[in-house]
């Protein structure tokens, strides 16, 4: 069974031709999924600015990281789980879809990038917490952080022109 | 000139004809409609949430408005910049439809309680109780997930 069978099969479900073929579903789960994307990638990007010394600079890093981390969490369940609904009512018109892979490339590399930074770099935060210039590491983490998120939302948007 | 005149004017611009005509001008726009939209929602939903005493309360008010709010009215300039341009191309689409003017309304209202009230959020001698505070964080908040949906549901409508 490819990958390709099983996109089709999960898109000709049930769940999945309902969501497809529904008046209000589809575009309500698609505002929810923008919604879940600027709560969660907003302030992904306020915390990337304070890294690289745009915002905040007078407040701690951990202030700024930790009292934001459960916006970031919750916008993205929601982006996860209405994206998640999306690819279920589309999943064999996506499969195909350059721009939708490379969405996913870059997701697992920002995954890579936050990873790397929280068990490095932010493992001696204390030292760093207060400078407005964050050490090299940190701001490259900030660096690629926005401009990877930059292309995921790119793609994104980029797939729904693409879809045959 | 009617209304209905106003929009067909838009439709015809030169601008509305060169992103018409071109496969990626419309896409590209909408993306950085997209990024400026991210930034708005995110730092409108932090400033907010501070000012309803939620989020980030190791902050002042002031000092969250005061780091935030520039970023707020760069994103929301990028975002209304590209979105006048996304409307040259489809004046005529967005004439008629029943979510647009919902759109317009959401906005216009944003612009005025920034300019009339918000602002003064981030002034560092402003004394505003927390009913006031209240008050602008949820009226910004409608009005600017307002202005995301309806704009959202223009493609639906």
């Amino acid at each position: 069974m490819s990958l390709f069978t099983i996109c089709q099969w999960i898109q000709n479900s049930d769940i999945g031709t309902s969501i497809r073929e529904s008046t209000y579903v589809f575009p309500l789960v698609e505002a929810t999924h923008v919604l879940g994307l600027a709560v969660s990638v907003g302030t992904i990007a306020i915390v990337d600015l304070r890294l690289i010394g745009a915002v905040m600079t007078d407040e701690p890093v951990t202030d700024v990281i930790e009292q934001l981390q459960p916006l970031t969490l919750g916008g993205f369940l929601v982006m996860f789980l209405s994206g998640a609904l999306l690819f279920w009512s589309e999943a064999a018109r996506l499969y195909p879809s350059y721009s939708y892979r490379t969405k996913f490339v870059f997701i697992f590399l920002l995954g890579i990038n936050a990873l790397l930074f929280h068990f490095t770099t932010y493992k001696n935060v204390d030292q760093w917490n207060n400078d407005k210039l964050t050490p090299l590491r940190a701001r490259m983490a900030g660096w690629i952080g926005i401009t990877f998120w930059a292309v995921v939302i790119f793609m994104g948007r980029w797939t729904a022109y693409n879809l045959k | 000139m009617s209304m209905m005149h106003l929009f067909q004017w838009f439709d015809a611009t030169p601008i509305s004809k060169v992103i018409r005509d071109s496969t990626y001008i419309f896409p590209v726009v909408e993306v950085f409609h997209l990024f400026g939209l991210t930034l708005l929602l995110g730092t409108v939903t932090v400033m907010s949430l501070r000012m309803l005493g939620m989020g980030m309360r190791r902050q002042s008010v002031y000092e969250v408005a005061r780091n935030l709010m520039p970023w707020s009215i760069g994103a929301a300039l990028l975002t209304i910049v590209s979105g006048i341009l996304l409307f040259l191309s489809e004046a005529m689409k967005c004439y008629g439809n029943a979510a647009f003017p919902w759109k317009m309304g959401f906005l216009l209202a944003g612009i005025v309680l920034y300019l009339l009230w918000q602002r003064r959020v981030a002034l560092p001698n402003s004394r505003m109780s927390k009913a006031q505070l209240a008050m602008i964080a949820i009226l910004s908040l409608v009005c600017w997930y307002g202005v995301a949906i309806a704009g959202r549901a223009i493609a639906f409508v």
